[in-house]
């Protein structure tokens, strides 16, 4: 059974304003849960909004209706998780594994830097719905 | 994010106070782009007040960089926060983007 300490849910059209919305939910919870140390709030958040970025970038919609991002975090006692997902959305285009761009090269790091800030990322599509699920264990004790 | 910027003696320095994502990241690039163009070509980006950057905001820095070089100049950044250099040294980035303790440091022994 999961203990969820404190969660934040955002869902709306992937525009611009849903990074800003979701960064704030962010800011928001880590107050409700001041033990989740620094670090951990620091990569967690670069994660999520690396996530959520890359959808609304990306993600094409599949039908007629605009895509929209959908954003699921929970706080358990030694765990951060986030659902990021797109719905209404084509499967993702192209190589889903993170790129070595050149040092001058301007775009291509999220999905290396996402791999690298969490603990394990894992993709699921269902209903015309992208999930990326980050987890993070905590480094709390 | 809010952009403000200030010439002088041997360089422009561009502050972005804020969050340097993908909403800010093009902001970025334009308005160094227009500091370059008014005829600064070694440019600072002061990052004392900016709390967050993702690889959009990297990259918005990275294309910077290639216009101050191309302009014949250098662009350096200076008090970069915690989660800044995290991102920078998680994508290597920090040996491409110089970082300085302070603005004034950032060209002081050229």
């Amino acid at each position: 059974m999961t203990n969820v300490l404190a969660s934040r849910s955002f869902r709306g059209p992937a525009a611009d304003e849903a990074i800003e919305a979701v960064h704030n939910h962010l800011d928001s919870l880590w107050l409700d849960v001041p033990f989740v140390g620094d670090m951990d709030q620091m990569t967690f958040t670069t994660a999520v909004i690396e996530s959520a970025s890359n959808i609304v970038q990306h993600a094409e919609p599949v039908g007629q209706d605009p895509v929209e991002l959908g954003v699921d975090i929970e706080v358990q006692p030694a765990l951060l998780q986030a659902r990021v997902s797109a719905y209404n959305a084509k499967p993702p285009f192209g190589p889903m594994t993170p790129g070595s761009p050149d040092e001058d090269a301007e775009s291509g790091r999220g999905l290396a830097l996402i791999e690298a800030l969490v603990t394990t990322v894992t993709f699921e599509r269902q209903d015309g719905t992208n999930t990326w699920v980050l987890t993070r264990t905590s480094q709390h004790d | 994010m809010e952009f403000s910027y200030e010439v002088k003696d041997s360089y422009a320095e561009v502050k972005a106070d804020g969050r340097l994502n993908m909403v800010s990241a093009p902001k970025l690039r334009e308005f160094v782009t227009d500091v370059i163009a008014s005829g600064s070509n070694r440019i600072v980006v002061n990052l004392e007040n900016t709390a967050f950057m993702d690889s959009s905001g990297l990259g918005a820095l990275i294309g910077c960089l290639k216009a101050a070089r191309q302009a014949g100049g250098d662009l350096r950044i200076a008090a970069v926060q915690p989660q800044v250099k995290m991102v920078l040294q998680l994508t290597s980035m920090d040996k491409v983007l110089t970082s300085y303790g302070s603005a004034e440091e950032a060209f002081g022994n050229d």
